[in-house]
């Protein structure tokens, strides 16, 4: 371990940084999602509004 | 024999792929114009852009050749990955290219250059972008067939139903959901990617052990096993490919940048490449374990390429093999829908740009980015499944990629901070970065000129390809005759 500290050090990086981002990512990627949806979704309701105004 | 059981894993599977289809079909109702369909209508944030960058950039390729990497070079074979996330860093910090790129408010690469270099050239950008990109993406699928036909037990002879299956169940909600589609479905892609992937290295560092891997490492490749420097295979040139070729595709690979187009500011679209950016040696040094791993287990085999997923398909239990094929199709499906969508993005916006002259309404637009997604999955069938691949996987994609990384990556750099650059200079620097790499591969399928490929090798065709093309770009820009109009906009 000692000799090769730098592979021993950025596997186990790879390991926790991953397994952290993972579970991070999938709580605030699913908000990112409905937000998306919820913005796109507004979008389209305010277009079909000016639309019909129009 | 492997220990895929086809009722427990089996089901684990099916559920995965059952999931990941209904979702993407479900988004498509969102999808009413061209700009939600390529860019999500530009409303992407930053953990989606996250797990949609990371899904993209990992498919059973990735893990293939990564993986053959580790095998072949051990841990050395994860310096791309280290060069890369470096790459990415560095340009998420300091935005550069991209924030000019990003605040611009294009859909595509080429759509930039038309404001400096002219429509000519915003054409002939997107058919070098196609042409390396679609060469790039032919082998993923015979690729992903072999390592999940090997991993699972199934006959050798279902490998192209099964990945045809496979391609057309992508490419129904890619071509009715597009980038919304892309976006959910990489999001749950990129969790069962990453579950599959961390629990599958730990189990292989708890079984192999790490001192059982150094020491394979050191039998049988000796320090250049940790050193690309002193390893045989690789050196100084190998090195110096990888960080020109990692760079050029942090700045100009359109299925990266897609995210930043379709991020919701430039902010978001750095902070997506800065967050991301040690992913990228997780994605090298992963199967890189995985394939140091195979070496410790099997010992040398005949095709190095095969070596990780014939180890795994004895290492892993029942159980937690439906979790890896699931990951693994997971990375496949969100590679090839973002593949097609962003390849399909630049025919349609650049390529076909001269067919526009009149706007377009948005359902006729629709319907031709629908129809390009159905005949590039069409072409990945039939180019896929008859190309003889000779040489190493990441050398076959790193050639094919420099087809446009390089000129693309000049251009783009040019575009945004060289004034005096022009459309000779980038028709030039076109030329010499699809010419050299073009040479270089029809060179190694000759038998007459073979050996002078294999001499001249792939780096310093490579590297040579990157150098020639900034210089065609110096050369041409400075030689073209400068308008009045140019000197006025100098002088300023």
């Amino acid at each position: 371990m000692a000799k090769h500290w730098f592979w021993w050090f950025m596997t186990m990086a790879c390991v926790v940084w991953y397994s952290t981002i993972t579970v991070y990512v999938a709580i605030k990627g699913g908000a990112d999602i409905k937000n998306m949806l919820a913005r796109l979704d507004a979008t389209k309701a305010r277009e079909e509004r000016e639309e019909r105004e129009r | 024999m492997t220990n895929f059981n086809w009722l427990l894993d089996g089901s684990i599977v099916g559920v995965y792929l059952v999931a990941t289809m209904a979702a993407g079909l479900m988004v498509r109702k969102y999808v009413g114009k061209v700009e939600h369909f390529l860019v999500a209508g530009r409303e992407m944030d930053v953990y989606l852009g996250i797990a949609s960058l990371a899904a993209t950039e990992f498919g059973i390729v990735t893990c293939m050749y990564t993986a053959q990497n580790g095998y072949e070079k051990g841990f050395a074979g994860a310096t791309p990955g280290i060069l890369m996330a470096v790459a990415m860093l560095v340009v998420g910090l300091t935005g550069f290219v991209i924030k000019p790129l990003r605040d611009s408010g294009v859909m595509t690469i080429p759509e930039l250059f038309e404001k400096k270099f002219g429509p000519r050239i915003r054409w002939a950008a997107g058919v070098v972008i196609v042409l390396g990109g679609l060469l790039n993406m032919g082998v993923f699928l015979r690729t992903g067939g072999e390592f999940l036909v090997l991993v699972s037990g199934l006959d050798v002879r279902y490998l192209e139903i099964m990945m045809t299956a496979l391609l057309v169940g992508v490419a129904v909600y890619t071509i009715l959901g597009g980038m919304l589609s892309v976006l959910v479905t990489d999001y749950m892609q990129f969790i069962m990617m990453s579950a599959g992937l961390i629990v599958v290295t730990i189990l292989i560092l708890m079984n192999v052990g790490w001192e059982t891997m150094v020491t394979t490492v050191e039998t049988n490749y000796g320090a250049g096993g940790f050193n690309p420097f002193i390893n045989p295979t690789m050196g100084w040139e190998y090195v110096l490919f990888n960080l020109l070729l990692n760079t050029a595709a942090v700045l100009t690979w359109q299925t990266i940048i897609a995210r930043v187009l379709a991020a919701k500011d430039t902010n978001t679209g750095r902070k997506v490449y800065t967050r991301t950016s040690f992913f990228f040696v997780c994605r090298f040094l992963i199967p890189g374990i995985w394939g140091i791993a195979a070496l410790a287990s099997l010992g040398p085999v005949a095709n190095t390429l095969e070596a990780m997923p014939r180890y795994l398909s004895t290492a892993v239990p029942p159980g937690l093999m439906g979790l890896l094929i699931a990951a693994m199709l997971a990375a496949d499906m969100s590679t090839d829908s973002s593949y097609m969508l962003t390849w399909g993005s630049v025919i349609y916006n650049d390529i076909m740009a001269p067919f526009r002259k009149t706007r377009w309404s948005e359902k006729k637009g629709l319907f031709w980015n629908r129809s390009i997604i159905a005949f590039i999955g069409v072409f990945l069938l039939l180019y896929g499944l008859w190309y003889p691949l000779k040489g190493d996987l990441w050398t076959y994609l790193g050639v094919t990629g420099t087809i446009y990384l390089a000129s693309m990556s000049v251009l783009l750099i040019a575009c945004c901070y060289w004034r005096r650059a022009n459309s000779w200079g980038a028709g030039a620097a076109i030329f010499i970065s699809a010419a050299i790499p073009i040479t270089y591969l029809v060179s190694e399928q000759i038998p007459a000129t073979a050996d002078l490929a294999k001499t001249v090798g792939p780096y310093y065709s490579g590297i040579a390809t990157y150098l020639l093309s900034g210089a065609a770009m110096v050369v041409g820009s400075l030689l073209k005759p400068q308008s009045s109009g140019d000197l006025r906009k100098e002088a300023a």
